[in-house]
């Protein structure tokens, strides 16, 4: 039996959520420590880690996880006792028994939000934690929430070599984040029956399309959003904006956006400083820049050649005829895609991105803002921490 | 106006030549525009570039760091020539660790970038050698690899102030170490003072090799031995700090430490940078007088010394290519020499985002 079991799923929906709200107050101590390793941690700058912490806590949120459990499971009941559903058996949605989420290196608390459904599905979570220890201390407030969470919800820092890292051969379920390489490692390493929830490599991209581009004020609005989308996190996120299609024919012409973009850019660099991590791709940033200007004077036949750069505050700017040209883009660049934001209210749009394997569709200033109650990665939220027990007498 | 090509890229060649024999440039300035003049008329996808940027014939550059530099990649998309790239006399191929494809420089004539490659090598590494040292290379011979500039620069070192018998220990992606040691423990009977060249990530290897056959005594070489490492770890797994492995190196084969020389260069450059200073833990590399540099923002605004930046680099010897480079390497501008921070990893697709780490399980 888990620590939460006997604990009804709202009171730790509820407990999540208040402590989640505690933590929504910048100057809450723990938070506030939390931020400076943060930003030592990442290498981003404090400004950035308020606004990934904020966009974290004010998600997590009572109406939030009890919309996206019953849109998943039918009612949030259904954890804590069998219940009647219409037309199908009656049925218990039980925790799935103890859970462990490995975090990735840079984006701030990407492991919360499996460990906090992980929770509200009873079961034992113990997160790898980051050098930050966000989790850790966001555990901590949990803990005082609720007894019940000293044995349920844990946190540890571990490295690959650590003789005392937990085995994950015990878990019944394991969350990771990595390239492929490091996923099919720890596949290895499971039971064969243990749940495997995993989450790649993966870009976004955007599409601003002719139409949007019909004047200079919509231009500028979309590319102010578009900033935020490349900025934000250093580009470093699978949600980092990493490619933007500009479609050829609007009354702003592309390069007109583009000279916008750079504008707007600037000036969310104000709002959302550069930190140590962009310090130290400087070269990088440069030559890129200067390559593209290269690129752009050869005839810019190059551009659909060159894949993303991958480097902070950098996004590619590919100007295109029509969607079909961007599918290509996508393809020829084997980009998996996790968001693709939108300008433009066309079908086609919306079939390309779905064609190119986004699993979020967005507008822009919203990609990096993904809510709690929408999937992650495609995948459902709090699905795969329950086994159903379905009674038929 | 008619011009004589040449006679132009002849009398620019002469001058070059000059000034690394005497090593002494008149006015840097005067033959750095010079030079960038000759290849704005000569060099269409640079000439191209530049007047993207403003520049051209009728609206050129003052001083030699208005010079509009090329990014070093550009390599990979034009052939960035003076002249017809079928007339080289040198082709170099960059590796292309970094994003897959490679590079290529060609250079019309091979006179000046010996010349230059020569000077540097004398000055940075063998000025006060015991002359003449044995080669020991752990890289590519030139057979095997004709187009990289390493292999080349150490075949030309090697000829030029070598005894005649050295010998290349890579052979296809594999360090060669016991050939290596057997030849060493003969080299270190017959007191020939010897110069042992290699990338870091080959020395590394080096170093583990030893270690995996229980070689843990010092190898001490004969007096006036040194070891050259350059090329860094690109495209490698294991990365080691450069201080850590340039004092192993030093207590492996116990060689004092500037005997133990940094070189700095790049497939886009015809001359390179050596250790000057090995007091700090990032050491000061020092140019030839027809090689200068700065540092760059992100923006590409030009930084004071002492700023870390994307460094830039101004290489008259690259007559017939691009006269100044932009580089994706980190570094500073401090006491007329460089500091090298080093060149980051490349970004590559990410997860949410950067990789976790393998768990213990699947470490064992």
């Amino acid at each position: 039996m888990t620590a939460l079991a006997k604990v009804p799923a709202k009171e730790i929906a509820r407990a999540v959520a208040d402590a989640a709200d505690r933590w929504r107050d910048a100057d809450f101590p723990a938070r506030v420590r939390a931020t400076g390793r943060i930003a030592e941690r990442t290498g981003y700058s404090v400004p950035v880690v308020e606004y990934a912490l904020d966009r974290l806590f004010f998600s997590i949120a009572f109406d939030a996880l009890a919309a996206a459990i019953a849109d998943e499971l039918g009612e949030l009941e259904i954890l804590d006792d069998f219940r009647p559903r219409a037309g199908r058996t009656d049925a218990w949605a039980m925790p799935i028994g103890s859970v462990c989420v490995i975090s990735s290196r840079t984006t701030i608390g990407v492991a919360l939000p499996a460990a906090v459904f992980a929770l509200c599905a009873k079961c034992d979570v113990l997160v790898k934690d980051r050098e930050d220890y966000l989790i850790s201390a966001f555990f901590e407030t949990l803990h005082e929430q609720r007894a019940e969470f000293r044995e349920g919800a844990r946190a540890e820092l571990w490295s690959s070599h650590d003789e005392t890292a937990p085995a994950l051969e015990s878990f019944d379920a394991v969350v990771a984040f990595g390239k492929t390489e490091t996923l099919a490692t720890i596949r290895n390493a499971l039971q064969p029956e243990a749940r495997f929830i995993t989450f790649g490599s993966r870009a976004s991209a955007g599409y601003v399309s002719r139409e949007a581009l019909s004047a200079t004020a919509p231009a500028k609005d979309i590319a102010r959003q578009a900033a935020r989308d490349i900025i934000l996190y250093e580009t470093e996120g699978c949600l980092s904006l990493h490619v933007l299609f500009v479609e050829n024919g609007g009354v702003v012409g592309a390069a007109e956006f583009a000279a916008l973009l750079d504008k707007e850019i600037a000036i969310a660099d104000v709002e959302f400083p550069r930190g140590a991590a962009a310090a130290r791709r400087t070269a990088d940033i440069s030559h890129a820049r200067a390559l593209t200007a290269f690129r752009k004077s050869t005839g810019a036949t190059g551009v659909l050649d060159a894949p993303p750069p991958f480097l902070p505050r950098l996004a590619n700017v590919v100007v295109v005829r029509d969607p079909a040209e961007a599918l290509e883009y996508v393809r020829r660049h084997r980009l998996a895609l996790e968001g693709f934001a939108i300008a433009g209210d066309r079908f086609d749009l919306i079939a390309l991105g779905v064609n190119a394997g986004a699993v979020r569709l967005s507008n822009f200033g919203e990609l990096q803002d993904p809510p709690l109650h929408g999937n992650h990665g495609g995948r459902p939220r709090i699905g795969e921490f329950v086994k159903w027990i379905d009674r038929t007498f | 106006m008619n011009y004589d090509y040449r006679a132009e890229a002849d009398a620019l060649d002469a001058e070059v030549l000059r000034a690394i024999a005497r090593r002494h440039v008149e006015s840097f300035d005067d033959l750095a525009l010079r030079i960038f003049a000759h290849q704005l008329r000569y060099n269409e996808p640079y000439a191209r570039y530049c007047e993207s940027l403003g520049i051209t014939i009728c609206a050129s550059p003052t001083n030699w760091r208005e010079i509009p530099p090329v990014p070093a990649a550009a390599f990979k998309e034009a052939a960035l020539c003076t002249f017809d790239p079928s007339r080289a006399e040198i082709i170099f191929e960059t590796s292309g660790t970094t994003t897959g494809s490679g590079g290529i420089h060609y250079m019309e004539d091979a006179r000046l970038y010996d010349a230059s490659l020569l000077a540097g090598f004398d000055y940075g590494v063998v000025t006060d050698a015991p002359d003449p040292l044995r080669y020991c290379m752990l890289l590519t011979s030139p057979a095997q690899s004709p187009r990289s500039s390493l292999s080349y620069m150490m075949n030309r070192a090697a000829k030029a102030f070598g005894d005649g018998a050295e010998s290349w220990y890579v052979g296809g992606d594999e360090l060669q170490t016991e050939r290596f040691v057997e030849d060493i423990a003969e080299i270190r009977k017959s007191g020939v003072p010897v110069c042992i060249a290699g990338t870091a990530f080959a020395f590394v290897k080096l170093l583990d090799d030893l270690k995996l056959r229980r070689i843990t005594h010092a190898l001490p070489l004969p007096s006036g031995s040194r070891i050259m490492e350059t090329g860094g770890f690109k495209g490698r797994t294991r990365i080691v700090d450069r201080g850590e492995l340039y004092s192993h190196l030093a207590d492996t084969f116990s060689l004092p430490p500037n005997h133990v020389i940094g070189e700095y260069g790049m497939t886009e450059l015809s001359s390179q940078y050596y250790d000057s200073d090995y007091h700090q833990a990032n050491r000061v590399k020092s140019a030839p007088p027809w090689l200068r540099s700065y540092a760059v923002d992100e923006n590409g605004n030009k930084l004071p010394a002492g700023v870390v930046g994307a460094l830039v680099h101004v290489d008259l010897a690259n007559r017939s290519s691009c006269v100044a480079i932009q580089t994706e390497d980190l570094g500073a501008i401090i006491d007329g020499g460089i500091v090298l921070i080093g060149r980051e990893e490349r970004a590559e697709l990410r997860g949410c985002s950067l990789d976790a780490e393998s768990p213990r399980a699947a470490a064992s």
